[in-house]
């Protein structure tokens, strides 16, 4: 990465990172629910230990990832994707930033390493707190491995990354926050679960992009995650064809637009 | 040079030639024609008002010279290198304010300039600290932009402008929304840069007085087109070159001798005593004097027309608006 590169990138963490109402929000969905999850199940078994089990383990981790990975962490994916993808746009920055001369595709490029950085510092964070919850409340059950414990890190990153790159792409191609952000979280809560339960479609409900990360998941996800099966080479070329597809329609836009 | 965005490391565009230079400058928008064949040349190291009224095609002839749209037909040239075909390189010493200045409001001025000038280069941000203290806003830096003043907005406009220690400034309506006080200010500062810095500023108004105030020379824009351009001085003469006013202790005998006086293409008399537009330029004046001192006329006052730019505005504009109306019959 060139010296530039790297300013610019600084440049487009600083500008996500102190907006504090996304911030917020972000934290909110990437962190409470998985507080609440383990808060919620260690108080059930300490109330009734019999009938639950310790809220760590094994299967609180299962339970822990599914969350993060592909409920609330997509969604603070989305908010700092959308706030990477329009922000310059919305504050009418962005024509002061094309008038220094700079490539404007460089000005699109630079929003995404900076958005994944932001999403995946939340991520890593929220899944310390599964991590945490699952050592500590296991009890006497049996724990994840360090192997399974870095896939699903890596899963994590995978499932909100590729989300907040999409988001990128589409605020950056919409460029209203607003719209981006109900657009692309009514797809990812309403239509993606719709498409995806409805078995007349095939195998078109391959390309949902929500079931293919499912695919990549190290954990058993169940019937709440996914509800197509595909292969992995399917599911790998699914998330492709959406960050190629995104990213291409944002840089266009970018490239285009008159500010 | 490929417009790239990245060459940093390119040398500064040359000194000589006009700081802008455009040629048949077109910019359509559908069957409406914003800008229409705008032939402007900007002097280096001066001050250059783009007089016109709101919706004249000024800020549509700003957004082509930084390439925030295309032109429709011609060729522009800024600092000596065509646009936009090096328009990164160009842009690399050109400030500019478009339309006013944004910024993150949840950011602070420091902040906001940080932001800039990571996407300017590296020497741009060891030109923070100065711009701000240039501008006079090295105590409010730290706020969040969304507590400052209009006025403070403009001057960090200003000083984002300076992070690329530009040779030309391109500042569109600069003094929007600022108070007396603060045009003041902001006159001064500008002509400190042409004066003391060397800088070119190109600056767009519809506010005659501001542009007659701060600036060397104008062009004076209407409807897409260029209606004039050249030396403020100048441009408030227009054809006014060759007319005195006249103080006389008595004007019917002045009028008579003016009008048997080759000297003279006209005389009439007026408020301040009588108007006369010579045949040729103001040096024939002592001769108009010595003609009417020649006929017992006392000459209590002799003094060359001098037209304000808003007088020359309007009389360009209304000429133009009377073009336009063949078929009205004047009031």
């Amino acid at each position: 990465m060139t010296a530039i590169a790297m300013q610019m990138f600084g440049a487009d963490v600083l500008k996500v990172r102190k907006r504090r109402g996304t911030m917020i929000w972000v934290l909110v969905l990437a962190l409470l629910p998985v507080i609440i999850l383990f808060a919620a199940k260690a108080i059930q078994h300490s109330s009734s230990p019999a009938k639950y089990e310790p809220a760590g383990g094994t299967a609180g981790f299962t339970d822990g990832v599914r969350l993060l990975c592909l409920f609330f962490g997509p969604l603070a994916a989305i908010l700092i994707g959308v706030e990477a993808g329009t922000g310059d746009v919305a504050a009418g920055v962005f024509r002061d930033l094309v008038v220094t001369g700079r490539s404007r595709l460089g000005l699109f490029a630079s929003r995404v390493p900076a958005a994944l950085a932001v999403c995946w510092s939340v991520i890593i964070v929220g899944y310390g707190l599964v991590l945490l919850g699952t050592f500590a409340f296991a009890s006497n059950l049996q724990t994840p491995d360090v192997s399974l414990v870095l896939n699903g890190l890596g899963f994590a990153l995978l499932a909100t990354g590729v989300v907040c790159t999409v988001a990128v792409g589409f605020a950056s191609l919409t460029t209203s926050k607003p719209a981006a952000i109900t657009a692309l979280i009514g797809w990812q809560l309403v239509a993606s679960p719709l498409i995806a339960n409805i078995s007349s479609l095939g195998t078109a409900r391959d390309a949902v992009l929500s079931q293919a990360l499912v695919h990549f998941s190290p954990v058993h996800v169940g019937d709440r995650g996914a509800s197509v099966t595909m292969s992995q080479g399917t599911a790998l070329l699914v998330v492709v064809l959406w960050l190629a597809l995104f990213l291409a329609l944002g840089a266009w836009r970018t490239r285009t637009m008159d500010t | 040079m490929p417009a790239s965005g990245d060459d940093s490391s390119a040398p500064d565009p040359p000194i000589g030639g006009p700081a802008i230079e455009t040629s048949g400058l077109t910019k359509r928008f559908g069957e409406r024609t914003a800008v229409d064949g705008v032939d402007l040349l900007v002097p280096r190291g001066s001050a250059f008002g783009f007089l016109g009224p709101n919706g004249a095609g000024k800020t549509t002839t700003i957004r082509m010279l930084l390439g925030l749209t295309h032109a429709s037909a011609g060729s522009m040239k800024m600092l000596g290198h065509p646009v936009p075909a090096e328009r990164a390189r160009t842009l690399q010493r050109v400030g500019a304010i478009v339309e006013e200045p944004r910024f993150h409001p949840y950011l602070t001025g420091l902040e906001n300039l940080r932001i800039v000038a990571a996407v300017r280069g590296p020497q741009a941000a060891d030109r923070i600290v100065p711009a701000l203290a240039r501008v006079g806003l090295s105590e409010r830096a730290g706020e969040k932009v969304k507590n400052y003043s209009q006025g403070m907005r403009q001057r960090l406009g200003v000083a984002r402008c300076l992070l690329a220690d530009p040779l030309l400034l391109i500042l569109d309506e600069p003094t929007n929304g600022l108070d007396p006080g603060g045009i003041q200010e902001f006159r001064e500062m500008i002509r400190a840069m042409v004066e003391q810095e060397g800088r070119t500023v190109f600056l767009s108004s519809h506010l005659l007085d501001e542009v007659e105030k701060i600036c060397d020379a104008a062009a004076i824009v209407d409807r897409g087109k260029i209606v004039t351009q050249g030396p403020i001085a100048e441009l408030a003469e227009g054809g006014a070159r060759n007319e005195l006013i006249l103080g006389v202790d008595d004007a019917e005998l002045a009028l008579s001798a003016l009008g048997a006086s080759e000297l003279v293409r006209e005389a009439r008399p007026s408020d301040e005593g009588v108007r006369v537009v010579l045949t040729g330029d103001l040096n024939t004046a002592a001769q108009v004097n010595a003609l009417l001192v020649g006929a017992g006329v006392g000459v209590t006052r002799l003094e060359p027309v001098r037209h304000s730019l808003e007088q020359r505005f309007l009389q360009i504009t209304s000429r133009l608006d009377a073009a336009d109306r063949p078929d009205e019959v004047p009031a």
